[in-house]
């Protein structure tokens, strides 16, 4: 099986990429989160401005640096600002 | 100390319930409804809640705890809806209980704010589709 990282989309995430979450394979040394980013960017074109306004999770926590790097079998999401109440 | 996440209606009554005890003699309540605003011609009938479940729990937790420490509330009820919640039903109450009233208030206050601002709680407008409205034949013109 190869490796990669589940990618969540919450929101206005999952609107634009029309699905809740996705597979995305990644080399074996893992990938940073930035350039995770660029390849959703290019995977969903209509997701790229989600991103601009959007917090990230690396396994339920969440990047202050998006130099941290994912290794396969991480779960990364996409939260897009909270409206909750 | 009183989180919920979930599905089932709140109750008022169940939070105030939660709040009282001895000495608390200062004790805010607030609660946020559903409004059957109008968006895009169309009454809104229920707003969706979507919730990163894990994250959302841990923020509710840590929020109360800051409540407690900063503003000496002794008892907090900090409950959410997720999943459709109908216009005019509770999506979220919050409360808290003190001595006095002036740390009540605040810790309240505090609550709901940063529940809005820093928890992945995400809503959605469910309203019917909007009706088409008729086209007025054009009126002739005034001579």
């Amino acid at each position: 099986m190869a490796a990669s990282v589940r990618v969540r989309f919450y929101a206005t995430a999952r609107l634009a990429t029309g699905t809740a979450q996705v597979e995305l394979p990644v080399p074996g040394q893992g990938i940073s989160a930035r350039d995770l980013l660029s390849e959703l960017a290019r995977e969903y074109p209509k997701l790229r401005r989600v991103l601009g306004a959007s917090r990230f999770l690396r396994n339920d926590r969440y990047l202050t640096d998006l130099a941290e790097r994912l290794a396969p079998g991480d779960q990364f999401a996409v939260h897009p600002p909270y409206g909750g109440g | 100390m009183s989180v919920r996440l979930g599905p089932r209606a709140l109750s008022l009554a169940r939070a105030y319930a939660e709040l009282t005890g001895p000495g608390l003699g200062g004790i805010v309540l607030f609660a946020g409804r559903v409004r059957p605003d109008r968006v895009a011609g169309a009454r809104v009938r229920a707003l969706d809640y979507e919730v990163d479940r894990t994250v959302a729990l841990e923020r509710l937790r840590a929020i109360e705890t800051t409540a407690r420490r900063r503003f000496g509330a002794e008892r907090t009820v900090l409950w959410h809806r997720s999943g459709s919640v109908a216009a005019g039903e509770v999506a979220v109450i919050v409360g808290a209980a003190c001595a006095h009233r002036d740390p009540a208030f605040r810790a309240a206050r505090y609550l709901i704010e940063e529940l809005k601002r820093s928890v992945p709680i995400w809503k959605e407008v469910l309203a019917p589709p909007a009706r088409r409205r008729r086209r007025r034949p054009a009126r002739p013109a005034a001579r």
